[in-house]
């Protein structure tokens, strides 16, 4: 449904994505994670004919996106990552706007407007004028505008951006029910936890390349239970080190130095505290024992560029 | 019933410009602003009578009625003037510090659609504005002394040059991102036009009368009073007989003089500022919907890039 064959963008000499690859079938969500400046943006709005590719091709739905922007445009619902509403206009009459402008039947409108509303948790505002909503409205709001002609592609910029913890659930949920209608979602955030509940497939990009593409199960089976730890001691790193690399819970040794040792654990609360106990015992001079926050999509990324992972991780990016 | 009528409207009117004329016309401003100029033109037209009719009788005074006229009409040509680029030099770049412009972008309605759209909506007040002002113009005909295709003529032209001066401030608001520097050149070229037009025909004039080929320069400085709407109009009311050297205040004079040395009221002088001033304004306008479009930008940096290398 979505396909990117070579994207690349450049704005000056600064490469904001470089030779990006990847697809996305038809009824599934696709979700691209990456930091600040990452280039998710850029890509999107490439997708979303805002923008030319410096070079390389773009398809929606069989459709190249610089050739024909305007097929193009009536086949998806773009949510941007900012965006703003006009002044003195109702909700409803905001909608409706959108629902004209994409050339929706005039007598549909006003049942579609209502069914989004209602969607969307805002069936009660909708006499209510855009501009005096919260941005976490607002955000739904431009969700419900997106699909108001029924696109088949809905490209999200960060929806969950400026949302609050409820509101991000609802808007997982919301999500999940498009993917149920069989709309094809791609979705970004820089937090990959956020997307991991309710896509199929996920895409990591850094510095404008795709780092790694695999479905959602397989993150899954990569990173769950995983977590990072710091142990620091008075003396012996090495022998801590060499210590807990017997362990079977502990699947991978990150730092060693005489004073700390940064490991991967895979084991429960339980096997945490008999580790603890069993150290103690050892004759260890324990002084702290911490878990490191340590992104996910950075224990997803050292994970997969191991090099048996990356051959069963990889395989669609060749 | 409504259901005809938006079926109807939505044929001659699209979504855009619906939404536009439903926001403008919501907003106390405009309401506001529609009344308050009603009341200002009247307030003057009425003052202007009574100070004049004191002591007479009230029956038919042509010449003071066309001096009326004249000088409502040039109030009115400069409130129209110094309206436009406030209305319409916000239109893109208002959208894109709004952050509305991507999605509208994103939309199957054409950048040629938006812009022109814009332009409709930008100028639609102003027109509302002199179309409303007609009956009070009618207050003059009943004075006698001017005929309403008169009023027409001069209406004609405030709206080409309203129209031009829309164009100019859309092109500026599509070029640039702020709206306050959209604005400012705006401002600028209005005062190019009503100004800097008028200077230098003044300056072409001056020097013709000292130079051997007096005729270039006064050819010039004809070319340059046919571009600036105060003296296009004047040369207008001449032709409507309104304008005559009885008004013996020195400005009206003085601009009566250049009406007459350059033939600005002939009808080659109108044709030549409506042929211009329109295509500026529709060139500057397709200049805009194409600045609108994704990599605009990039290709005239190319072509610049390759024009240097050259
Ligand atoms: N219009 C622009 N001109 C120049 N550089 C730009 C432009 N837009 C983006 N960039 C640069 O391109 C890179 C990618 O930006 P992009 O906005 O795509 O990142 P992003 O992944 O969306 O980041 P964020 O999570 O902050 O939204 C950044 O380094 C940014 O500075
Ligand atoms: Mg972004």
């Amino acid at each position: 449904m979505i396909r990117v064959e070579n994207l690349s963008k450049r704005y000056g000499k600064m490469t904001a994505v470089h030779s990006l690859n990847f697809d996305v079938r038809k009824g599934t969500v696709f979700g691209f994670v990456g930091e600040n400046g990452a280039g998710k943006t850029t890509t999107l709005s490439i997708l979303s004919t805002l923008m030319l590719p410096t070079s390389g091709r773009a398809y929606i739905n069989g459709m190249e996106v610089t050739t024909e922007p305007g097929l193009v445009r009536r086949q998806i619902g773009f949510l941007p990552d900012e965006f703003g509403v006009y002044d003195d206009l109702s909700v409803r009459e905001y909608l409706a706007f959108y629902g004209t402008a994409y050339g929706v039947e005039p007598a549909l409108i006003d049942k579609r407007a209502a069914e989004l509303l209602h969607l969307v948790n805002l069936e009660d505002r909708s006499e209510v004028l855009v501009n005096s909503l919260s941005r976490g409205m607002k955000q739904r709001l431009g969700l419900a505008r997106s699909l108001m002609h029924d696109p088949p592609v809905l490209i999200l910029d960060e929806p969950a951006s400026g949302l609050d913890p409820r509101s991000r659930i609802e808007m997982r949920e919301i999500i999940k029910g498009l993917r149920e209608q069989g709309k094809t979602v791609l979705i970004s955030s820089h937090i990959l936890p956020e997307l991991a509940d309710m896509c199929d497939e996920i895409g990591i990009i850094q510095r404008g390349t795709l780092v790694a593409c695999a479905s959602v199960e397989v993150v899954n089976a990569r990173v769950s239970g995983k977590r990072h730890f710091l142990l620091e001691v008075m003396s012996e790193g090495h022998r801590l080190a060499e210590l807990l690399s017997r362990k079977s819970k502990v699947t991978e040794i990150l730092k060693v130095d005489e004073n700390k040792v940064e490991f991967i654990f895979a084991g429960s609360e339980a096997d945490q505290v008999e580790l603890i106990h069993e150290l103690a015992m050892g004759g260890f001079q324990l002084k702290t024992f911490q878990e490191l926050g340590g992104s996910l999509e950075e224990l997803f990324l050292r994970l997969t560029a191991e090099e048996d992972a990356k051959a069963e991780l990889i395989p669609k990016m060749a | 019933m409504q259901e005809l009528g938006n079926r109807w409207t939505g044929k001659w009117i699209n979504p855009l410009l619906r939404k536009e004329l439903r926001q403008r016309m919501r907003s106390g401003r405009t309401i506001l602003a529609l009344s308050l100029y009603l009341f200002v033109i009247g307030a003057v037209a009425f003052v202007y009578m009574y100070v004049n009719v004191q002591g007479q009788t009230l029956i038919l005074q042509p010449a003071r009625t066309a001096e009326l006229f004249t000088f409502l009409s040039y109030l009115q040509l400069a409130l129209v003037s110094f309206v436009t680029p406030g209305i319409a030099s916000g239109v893109i770049s208002g959208e894109r510090e709004r952050q509305t412009l991507s999605v509208l972008l994103t939309t199957p309605l054409s950048p040629i659609t938006i812009i022109f759209t814009k332009f409709i909506s930008s100028i639609s007040f102003l027109l509302l504005l002199i179309i409303m002002t007609l009956p009070l113009y009618s207050i003059v005909f009943l004075f006698g002394g001017v005929l309403p295709s008169q009023v027409l003529a001069v209406f004609g032209l405030q709206v080409v040059t309203l129209g031009a001066i829309a164009g100019i401030s859309i092109f500026f608001s599509t070029l640039l991102r702020r709206t306050g520097w959209s604005t400012v050149f705006s401002y600028a070229t209005v005062a190019i036009l009503f100004m800097g037009f008028a200077i230098f025909g003044y300056l072409f004039d001056s020097v013709g009368l000292h130079s051997a080929d007096e005729s270039v320069w006064m050819h010039l400085a004809g070319i340059c009073y046919a571009l600036d709407p105060i003296y296009m109009q004047a040369g207008i009311e001449t032709n409507l007989g309104l304008l005559s050297p009885s008004f013996n205040q020195s400005i009206v004079s003085s601009v009566f003089d250049v009406v007459n040395s350059h033939s600005l009221s002939g009808k080659e002088s109108w044709l030549f500022f409506l042929a211009v001033y329109i295509l500026i304004g529709v060139i500057l306008l397709l200049i805009s919907a194409w600045r609108l479009r994704p990599g605009s930008l990039t290709m005239v940096r190319k072509r610049v890039i390759r024009w240097m290398a050259h």
